[in-house]
C-alpha cells in the first residue's frame, strides 16, 4: 500500500511540473494580480487535479467565493449529505452570486477517487460546470485539511473517519465561515457567501 | 562540535543527519475504536538518527526564504514560531545549534523534510521506532528505558534543550526519542479527540477523564497517553517549546533488508 | 440532564461570518476547531461584568453580597514547575494558577463564566479542566484542551449552587490530577450562606513519590506506585507543613470558621477530622443543604469536597488530619488551627491533676523499667527522624508551653518575654539562659538566688521552684516555648531531659 501510495505522489509531482493547464469556462475572470494574502489558504503551493484531469494549484481560485468541503466518492453517509448541503446553500444565494461561486470537494481518497470516479460522482450528482471535484497526493490533502481543520484517518476498510466541515472562503482563499456537522447552519453560510461576495 | 562545523559550510547542501533502518514491526494503538486491528503492521523504514536541531532548521530557512520567522505566513503557524531565536537567521543563546530545534509548526515541519529529501514518520512508525529499548530491540522489557521515559515525562523540559547528538542511542542506534523533545508526525491529526461527535463520522471517542482508558490497550502506558494527548491537542499552525520533529524515508526498493 | 440554552444554536456563528470585527479565520485555532464565541442574548449582555478574584490556598475569596448574577471572567493559568514538597524533597508540580490545590474561585448561582484557561509556553505537555460546577459534557475538558503555548476560552452559565472540585481531565489524567492539577469552584446559592467569621480551604492530594517519605531530593512521579494506589505522601494543600507553624490557619475564641474541604485525589479518600473539635454543621458532598449537625469526622470522597463550620470555644492548637492516621502520622496528612484567646476551663480544663500511680510503677533496674527505658528511646528516635512529627511535637509543646508561662512566669519575667529592668532579668535572646540548656531546666525546677547576668545586666532577684507545681512535660513545653519565643530559637526540650535533672538531686 505504501508503494502505492509514493506512485501517486511521483505520477503527481510529474503532473505538477507541466505547465497549468486553462482555466475551465466557470474560471474565466482573471485571478486578481498581486501575492496571495498571508491569512489566505491559497499560500498551499501543492498541485490539485480536477475529474476532467486538469490540474492546477489551489490559487486557481482566487477572485471567487468558495464553498469548500473534503470527502470521498465512496463515503455512504456523512459526504452525500455535505454535497446536498452546500446545493442547499448554493440554493440561498442571489442568481448572480450562485454560479460566480465555486462549489469545491476534495477528495480523502486519492487512490480510489481517480479522475475517472470522480467523474462518475458529477454525473451521478448531476454537478454542473461551478462544481470542482479535485483531488491531490495525500501530502497536499494532509495540509489542506489542516489548513481547513478537517480531522480524518483512513480506517482500515479503506473508508475515511472524517470531521464534516463546509468551509466558505473570500475571494482572497481566507477562511470566513466554518460550518460544522451535519445539517443546520444553512442560512448562515449562504450569508457567509453573500457577504463576500458583494463588491463585485 | 561536529554540527557546529556544518552548520558553516555551504547552505545549499542538504542537511547530513544519518539515517537509521528501524526493521519492520507492528504498532499497537493505545486507543482503538471498535472494528479497528489491535495492531498495525509498519514496512521497515528509515529515520533520521537524531531530531532535526537548530543548525539543521537554520540552513532550511536560509535556503527557503518563506519560512523564516518574519515571513512565514500566518496560515502555517503560531505567533511563537521560533520565537526563542535571536533573529531570522541568527540563533542566539537560548537556541545552541546542536540542540533541537522546537517552536516549529507541522507545517514547517513538513516544508523542512521535503526540502530534504525527506518525509515525517507517520505515527505507527514513530511508535515503532519509540518502543525500541537501549539494550534490546524490545523496550517494554527493558527497565533502563523504562526508567528513561519515567523521568522524562516526570521533569519540565529546560528552558535551553540538550545536545541532540549525546542522546544515548537506542537499540536501532537512535536518539533521543525518549527525553528530549516531543515530536511531530505526519498524521498527528488522526489522534482524534475532539469531544464534538456532532462534528465527526466516526469519530466518536474521547480522550478525556476516564473515558480515556475505554478500549486503551495498556492504560500502565502512561508515556504513550501522553504523546496522545499531546498529538490530539495540536492543530497543524500550533508551536511550543518542546515540540519538534525528526524526518524519516521510504527504505529504497532496491536495498536489501 | 439540563442543556444550556446559551450555548446551543447556530446564531454564534453568524457574527464571524460576516467578520464582525475579525480577520479572517484561521482553521482550527484550538484542539478541535474552535467554534467562536457564543452569542449571548441581550439579558445576559446586560449583566454587570466582573473579573473573578481568585485566591491561592488557604484563603478564600470574599462571600458574594450582590443579589443578582453577572458575567464572571476567569482566568487560569495553568504553570508547570518544580517546588518544595517536603523539607529537602522536591517535586515536579502541575499546576491551576502557581499553587497545590488551583485558586479557588467564587461565584453565585445563575452566574455566566467566560473561563479562560492559559497553558503557560514553558508547559511540557496539553492540559485542561473539568469544572464539575459545569452542566455540559465533559464539564468543560473538552472546551479547554490546550496545548503548551495556548489558551482556550468557553462559557458556562452555573445553574446549581454547591461547593465543586475542579481537575485536569487531559490523559493520563491520574498523572495530572498527581501532580497537584485540582482545585475548588464554589457556586454560593442565591441566598447565600450562613454567615461565618473565618473561612478557608483545605484540599487533599496524594503524591506518588519514586523515593518514600522524606527522602530527599528531587523526586520524580512513580507510575507503578500511582496504579497501586500507594501513595507515600497523603497531604494537605501540596506540601508536607503548608498548614503548620507559621503557615497554620488562625481563629479567636468565639468565632465561626468555616472550612471548604476538597479532595483532588487520584485515588483516596479523606476521613476528614479536626482534633479537639466538632462539626457543628456539615455539608456532605459539597451540596447545598447541610444534612447533619455534630459530626466528628465527615467522609470526602476523592473528585469530591464538603463544608464544615464550627465555632472555636477554647484556645489551643487543633490537628486537621486525615483520620485514616497513617495518612496523618506517616504521610504527611495534617494541618493546624490556632485558636487564640481567653482560656475557658469550664468547656476545657486542660490537666488538672497529675498524680503518681503505684498500679504498674516498675521498680528502678527491674525489666519493666528498661523495656519502659528503650520505649521511650525508640519513639524519641522515631519522632527526631519524622519532621513532620518533630515539627508537629515542637509546634504543639510550644502551644503548651505558652499557657504554662502565662500562668506562672509571665509575672515576673512579663508577656514579651523583657523582664522588668533591674528587678527580673530577660529571657527574650538571654545570653545567660541560652548558654546552657541543662542549667535552664534546673532553674525552672530548683529555682535560683544570688546574683546573675544577663545580656551584661547583672540582677539580684529571687526565682521560686516549680519543681512542685509543673510536671517533667509542662517544664520541658515551657521552656520549648521560652526557647523560641522573642527572637529566641532552639530544639524543644524533652520530658525525659527535664527528669533526669529533676533526679539528679535526688
Amino acid at each position: 500500500m505504501k508503494a502505492t501510495a509514493w506512485l501517486c505522489t511521483v505520477l503527481f509531482a510529474a503532473a505538477a511540473m507541466a505547465a497549468p493547464p486553462p482555466m475551465e469556462d466557470c474560471c474565466k475572470e482573471a485571478p486578481p494580480a498581486g501575492p496571495v494574502s498571508a491569512r489566505s489558504i491559497y499560500q498551499l503551493d501543492a498541485t490539485f487535479c480536477s475529474d476532467t484531469g486538469q490540474c492546477l494549484p489551489l490559487a486557481a481560485l482566487r477572485g471567487r467565493p468558495v464553498v469548500l468541503a473534503m470527502f470521498f466518492a465512496s463515503c455512504g453517509y456523512a459526504c452525500p449529505r455535505l454535497v446536498t448541503d452546500m446545493q442547499a446553500i448554493r440554493g440561498r444565494l442571489p442568481a448572480e452570486l450562485r454560479d460566480r461561486a465555486a462549489y469545491v470537494l476534495v477528495s480523502f481518497d486519492p487512490d480510489r477517487d481517480t479522475p475517472a470516479a470522480l467523474a462518475d460522482y458529477r454525473r451521478q450528482r448531476a454537478l454542473d460546470g461551478a462544481w470542482m471535484l479535485l483531488r491531490a497526493d495525500s501530502g497536499a490533502v494532509a495540509e489542506l485539511a489542516a489548513l481547513l481543520g478537517v480531522k480524518y484517518r483512513r480506517e482500515p476498510s479503506g473508508n475515511f473517519a472524517h470531521s464534516n466541515l463546509i468551509t466558505i472562503l473570500n475571494p482572497e482563499g481566507e477562511i470566513v465561515h466554518r460550518r460544522e456537522g451535519l445539517g443546520g447552519g444553512l442560512d448562515e453560510a449562504a450569508q457567509a457567501v453573500v457577504a463576500v461576495g458583494k463588491g463585485k | 562540535m561536529a554540527c557546529v562545523v556544518l552548520s558553516l559550510v555551504g547552505i545549499s547542501a542538504a542537511p547530513a543527519a544519518e539515517m537509521v533502518r528501524i526493521p519492520a514491526g507492528d504498532y499497537a494503538p493505545p486507543l482503538r475504536a471498535a472494528g479497528e486491528p489491535e495492531r498495525v503492521a509498519v514496512a521497515a523504514f528509515l529515520l533520521d538518527e537524531r531530531p532535526v536541531t537548530n543548525a539543521d532548521f537554520l540552513r532550511f530557512v536560509t535556503a527557503q526564504p518563506k519560512w523564516r520567522r518574519s515571513r512565514i505566513a500566518p496560515v502555517f503557524t503560531d505567533e511563537a514560531y521560533l520565537q526563542h531565536w535571536a533573529g531570522d537567521l541568527e540563533l542566539g543563546p537560548l537556541a545552541p545549534p546542536c540542540a533541537p530545534v522546537v517552536r516549529v509548526s507541522w507545517f514547517a515541519a513538513r516544508a523542512y523534510a521535503r526540502w530534504a529529501g525527506k518525509r515525517l514518520a507517520t505515527t505507527a512508525e514513530w511508535e515503532l521506532a519509540a518502543a525500541a529499548g537501549f539494550t534490546r530491540a524490545d523496550g517494554k522489557n527493558d527497565p533502563e528505558l523504562k526508567h528513561a521515559v519515567q523521568q522524562w515525562i516526570a521533569w519540565p523540559v529546560p528552558a535551553i534543550l540538550p545536545d541532540a547528538k549525546r542522546a544515548r542511542p537506542d537499540f536501532n542506534g537512535v536518539r533521543g526519542l525518549h527525553g528530549l523533545v516531543w515530536e511531530w508526525v505526519e498524521d498527528f491529526s488522526t489522534a482524534m479527540v475532539t469531544g464534538e461527535s456532532r462534528g465527526d463520522s466516526g469519530l466518536d471517542r474521547d480522550l478525556f477523564c476516564g473515558a480515556g482508558a475505554v478500549g486503551s490497550r495498556d492504560p500502565g502506558d502512561y508515556a504513550a497517553f501522553m504523546r496522545l494527548a499531546l498529538r490530539s491537542s495540536l492543530t497543524a499552525r500550533h508551536t511550543t517549546t518542546s515540540l519538534g520533529f525528526r524526518c524519516a524515508r521510504d527504505v529504497p526498493e532496491d536495498s536489501s533488508p | 440532564m439540563k442543556t444550556i440554552p446559551l450555548l446551543v444554536g447556530s446564531a454564534a456563528t453568524v457574527a464571524l461570518a460576516l467578520g464582525l470585527g475579525r480577520g479572517p479565520l484561521l482553521a482550527a485555532e484550538g484542539a478541535g476547531a474552535a467554534k467562536g464565541p457564543v452569542i449571548l442574548p441581550p439579558a445576559v449582555l446586560a449583566l454587570p461584568v466582573e473579573q473573578a478574584v481568585l485566591t491561592a490556598p488557604p484563603k478564600v475569596p470574599p462571600p458574594i453580597t450582590r443579589k443578582h448574577a453577572a458575567r464572571v471572567v476567569v482566568h487560569l493559568e495553568v504553570r508547570e514547575f518544580v517546588a518544595r514538597l517536603a523539607d529537602g524533597v522536591d517535586y515536579s508540580f502541575w499546576t491551576y494558577g502557581g499553587t497545590v490545590p488551583g485558586l479557588f474561585i467564587r461565584i453565585r448561582e445563575g452566574d455566566v463564566v467566560e473561563f479562560h484557561l492559559e497553558n503557560h509556553p514553558s508547559s511540557k505537555v496539553p492540559h485542561n479542566i473539568d469544572l464539575h460546577a459545569v452542566t455540559g459534557a465533559g464539564g468543560g475538558a473538552a472546551a479547554t484542551f490546550t496545548a503548551p503555548g495556548h489558551a482556550s476560552q468557553f462559557t458556562f452559565k452555573a445553574l446549581n449552587a454547591g461547593l465543586y472540585v475542579y481537575h485536569c481531565a487531559t490523559a493520563p489524567v491520574p498523572m495530572h490530577i498527581a501532580n497537584g492539577m485540582y482545585g475548588l469552584i464554589l457556586v454560593e446559592p442565591k441566598e447565600g450562606l450562613p454567615p461565618v467569621d473565618r473561612e478557608y480551604y483545605v484540599m487533599q492530594g496524594e503524591f506518588y513519590t519514586t523515593g518514600k517519605f522524606g527522602e530527599e531530593g528531587l523526586q520524580a512521579f512513580d507510575l507503578a506506585k500511582s496504579i497501586d494506589e500507594r501513595p507515600p505522601y497523603v497531604l494537605f494543600n501540596g506540601a508536607v507543613g503548608s498548614l503548620v507553624g507559621d503557615k497554620a490557619i488562625t481563629a479567636k475564641v468565639g468565632e465561626k470558621v468555616r472550612l471548604y474541604f476538597g479532595v483532588g485525589g487520584p485515588n483516596i479518600t479523606s476521613s476528614f477530622h479536626v482534633i479537639g473539635e466538632i462539626f457543628d454543621r456539615v455539608w456532605p458532598e459539597g451540596g447545598t443543604r447541610f444534612v447533619q449537625e455534630n459530626v466528628q469526622t465527615t467522609m470526602v470522597p476523592a473528585g469530591g469536597s464538603a463544608i464544615v463550620d464550627f465555632k472555636v470555644d477554647v484556645p489551643g492548637t487543633y490537628i486537621l488530619v486525615d483520620h485514616s492516621l497513617s495518612r496523618a502520622f506517616n504521610k504527611g496528612a495534617l494541618g493546624m488551627l490556632k485558636v487564640d484567646g481567653p482560656e475557658n476551663r469550664v468547656i476545657y480544663s486542660g490537666k488538672e491533676i497529675d498524680a503518681v500511680y503505684l498500679g504498674a510503677q516498675a521498680d528502678a533496674g527491674s525489666e519493666a523499667a528498661r523495656r519502659e527505658a528503650a520505649l521511650q528511646v525508640r519513639i524519641a528516635a522515631e519522632i527526631k527522624a519524622n519532621p513532620v512529627i518533630a515539627g508537629l511535637t515542637k509546634e504543639a509543646q510550644i502551644e503548651k508551653g505558652k499557657q504554662v508561662y502565662m500562668g506562672l512566669c509571665f509575672a515576673c519575667h512579663q508577656a514579651d518575654g523583657n523582664g522588668l529592668p533591674n528587678v527580673f532579668p530577660p529571657l527574650a535572646q538571654a545570653d545567660y539562659m541560652l548558654a546552657d540548656r541543662e542549667r535552664a531546666i534546673r532553674t525552672v525546677l530548683k529555682g535560683m538566688t544570688g546574683k546573675v547576668t544577663v545580656n551584661g545586666k547583672t540582677y539580684d532577684s529571687m526565682m521560686p521552684p516549680q519543681e512542685a507545681a509543673l510536671s517533667d512535660a509542662q517544664v520541658a513545653d515551657v521552656l520549648t516555648y521560652v526557647f523560641n519565643s522573642w527572637g529566641n530559637t532552639g530544639d524543644a526540650f524533652t520530658a525525659a531531659q527535664v527528669k533526669n535533672v529533676r533526679n539528679e538531686a535526688r
